[in-house]
């Protein structure tokens, strides 16, 4: 998958998943950053994931995430 | 279930829909307090949806994670400052597991502490808090130490959760005030390999994959709703291509597919289905576009037919449209439209009857009839909370009912007719053996209930035992038939007044004049124990707006009205004409030999 078309769909996700469709974010993007990123939401954020892009984490990847740029590489790897 | 939500169980649709927080559509309010050993808050916002399409405002207490005991035995604790409608106890697998793999003793000795730990929960709750109790049940484990041996080690995780479940239901058995939230269940419909996602356990304690949570959520909600007396009461049945396989009018009583064995093997299973479902006491009814002599023939003549005449309350088949038909029957039993079923083949007569009358549960029904039992289950609309002696008299009561109706019909004046039929009452205060039902009645009673208090098991013992209490009820038999138990009346002494919470009445004896004996029984007790005054309310819920004048009749006076449609009334005791009544009090009969 595209780089580009890779970070459009994760945008898209984000949007969905806290309800804000004007909602943008960088790489360096953390959880502080973002109007209801709470550890709730951050599950939702997961499993919406893995059901855009297809793709399983393992737990270990997940505890690793500082921020969105962390996200778009692991993606990047699993989708190839 | 008993109406389909209409936004599906999409768990993300439903978080969506989390966020919306108008709930203008809703007109009754729950408090649930939530307990557990897993995370909770994903199912809280699920539950609010789904209650919210039921017309049920939520308000969540959530305990803190892990901390069920913590919160019950401490007297003072959030959970009983909440004052909860129901209390939903979520213990899970994954925690009992981790519990079992650090147990000192044997695996038969941690089961008999689980056991002991869960029931003293449910009996410490129950003694300082009324509200029923929904526990959750466990997901048998994906550990097979043993393998198939398993189930031969009675110490093994597999085999005490196998007889944990058991216990539970069994313990649940004597606790009337106890629910059982089968989540397992659910896990063996979805199928285990679906349901777990250990790593949400792991990482957020979230016990089974997210998009199976809105599935226990929706069981959550069909077992608080049959708590707080929702329920089917009938379901309406087609005939031809619905209990056999043909049109009877074409093909006659030996050409419909209805066979024990082989051909029509599926309409004969569906029958025995509803036939249980009957035996529940829920209520059948025919509605066929048939001509009654030809739809009546496979009941009267058919070998295999597993339900009989006798098994359906009301038969209709005529020509006429089956929304008018629905009606008829529905006047006739004198229920609500949402507690039937309808029951069709045919998606022309569905649709007709979802458009004319929204409120009838019309389910889908497969094209295949082997799938029927299978797609009906699958919905769980015959979810209940009580199961009594009573249900099983059902369909015969209802079934006089309906006769009664026609015969009336012959008499020429209502009185005249109530006269012919010999009617006898007994009322007296609450006693033990009549609990369950009493109970029942609080929470099946919808139209003719003055204040609509759904009053648990627990609460009517309490009533009973309580001398400041007048509980009572009334029994009515007749030349037709038993009614059983069917009205209920709380007062309560205070000074000198009598004040009335509660006063409710099963809508298959209206306008025999049992509500008319009830009060010269209610005056006459206040009478003998010099009150001045009886003080009753009306609180107005979606469906007794036909009891809002019901104390003007009997001459109270309303008193305060704040405007929201609650209303008091007073009665002046000494002013009270007594009501005609046609009916003879059987305890009077009993006393009346010692007198003479």
């Amino acid at each position: 998958m595209e780089e580009q078309q890779l970070r459009t769909k994760m945008l898209e996700t984000f949007r969905d998943v806290f309800g804000n469709p004007d909602l943008l974010v960088q790489d360096s993007t953390t959880a502080d950053d973002v109007e209801g990123w709470d550890s709730l939401t951050h599950i939702d954020l997961i499993v919406a994931l893995e059901r855009a892009f297809r793709i399983k984490f393992t737990t270990g990847e997940v505890g690793k995430l500082a921020n969105v740029g962390d996200l778009v590489s692991l993606i990047k790897s699993k989708t190839g | 279930m008993l109406k389909a939500p209409t936004c599906g169980l999409d768990y993300f649709d439903l978080i969506k829909k989390s966020k919306n927080r108008d709930f203008s559509s809703c007109s009754d309010t729950l408090r649930l307090a939530i307990i557990g050993d897993s995370a909770t808050q994903q199912l809280a916002s699920l539950l609010t949806v789904l209650f919210r399409e039921q017309g049920i405002r939520l308000e969540v207490f959530e305990g803190p994670f892990d901390a069920i005991e913590l919160q019950v035995h401490n007297p003072n604790s959030e959970l009983y400052r909440f004052a909860a409608d129901a209390i939903l106890i979520l213990n899970v697998t994954q925690a009992l597991r981790n519990r079992y793999y650090r147990r000192p003793g044997s695996g038969v000795e941690f089961l008999r502490d689980e056991l002991n730990r869960i029931a003293s929960v449910w009996d410490v709750i129950r003694e300082r808090c009324p509200a029923p109790i929904i526990q959750s049940n466990f997901v048998p484990p994906v550990e097979r130490i043993f393998g198939n041996f398993d189930h031969k080690v009675a110490d093994s995780l597999y085999a005490v959760v196998s007889a944990l479940n058991v216990a539970i239901a069994d313990a649940a058995r004597s606790r009337a005030h106890v629910f059982i939230n089968d989540v397992e269940s659910i896990a063996s419909y979805v199928g285990w390999g679906s349901w777990n996602d250990n790593r949400f356990w792991n990482m957020y304690k979230v016990f089974c994959a997210l998009e199976h949570l809105p599935l226990v959520a929706q069981n959550i909600v069909d077992v608080t709703l049959s708590v707080r007396g929702r329920a089917v009461k009938c379901v309406v049945l087609d005939l031809d291509n619905t209990l056999w396989g043909g049109v009877i009018g074409d093909d006659g009583v030996e050409g419909i597919a209805l066979s024990a064995h082989g051909d029509g093997e599926s309409f004969y299973e569906f029958q025995l289905f509803l036939k249980e479902i009957q035996k529940r006491g829920i209520l059948l009814a025919v509605c066929s576009k048939n001509n009654l002599e030809n739809a009546l023939k496979p009941f009267l003549e058919h070998k295999d037919m597993a339900l009989r005449r006798e098994d359906i309350t009301v038969f209709v088949a005529n020509w006429e449209n089956k929304a008018d038909n629905i009606k008829r029957i529905r006047e006739t039993l004198n229920i609500g439209f949402d507690s039937m079923v309808f029951l069709d083949d045919n998606p022309f007569e569905r649709n007709l009857v979802r458009t004319i009358l929204p409120d009838v549960i019309v389910p889908e029904l497969p094209e295949e009839p082997a799938d029927y039992v299978g797609a009906i289950s699958k919905l769980n609309l015959f979810e209940t909370s009580a199961f009594s002696a009573e249900d099983t008299k059902r369909t015969e009561l209802y079934r006089q009912r309906a006769e009664r109706m026609e015969a009336q019909s012959s008499y020429g004046s209502i009185e005249e007719y109530l006269q012919s039929l010999d009617t006898q009452i007994t009322v007296g205060r609450f006693v033990p053996r009549h609990i369950p039902r009493i109970a029942q009645l609080f929470q099946r009673s919808n139209q003719f209930n003055l204040t609509t208090r759904r009053r648990s098991q627990a609460e009517c013992e309490e009533f009973m035992q309580d001398p400041s209490c007048y509980p009572i009820y009334a029994e009515l038999k007749d030349r037709l038939g038993d009614h059983g138990l069917i009205s209920i009346v709380v007062g309560r002494h205070e000074d000198d007044r009598l004040l009335l919470s509660d006063w409710l009445m099963s809508c298959r004896v209206l306008t025999r004049g049992v509500e008319q004996f009830v009060m010269n029984h209610i005056v006459e007790y206040a009478a003998r124990h010099n009150y001045g005054w009886i003080d009753a309310e009306y609180r107005p819920s979606a469906k007794n707006a036909m009891v809002k004048d019901f104390y003007a009749q009997f001459g109270f006076v309303k008193l305060a009205d704040p405007g929201d449609g609650n209303a008091k009334w007073r009665l002046e005791v000494a002013a009270y004409k007594p009501a005609t009544v046609f009916m003879r009090s059987l305890e009077a009969e009993a006393v009346a030999p010692a007198t003479v």
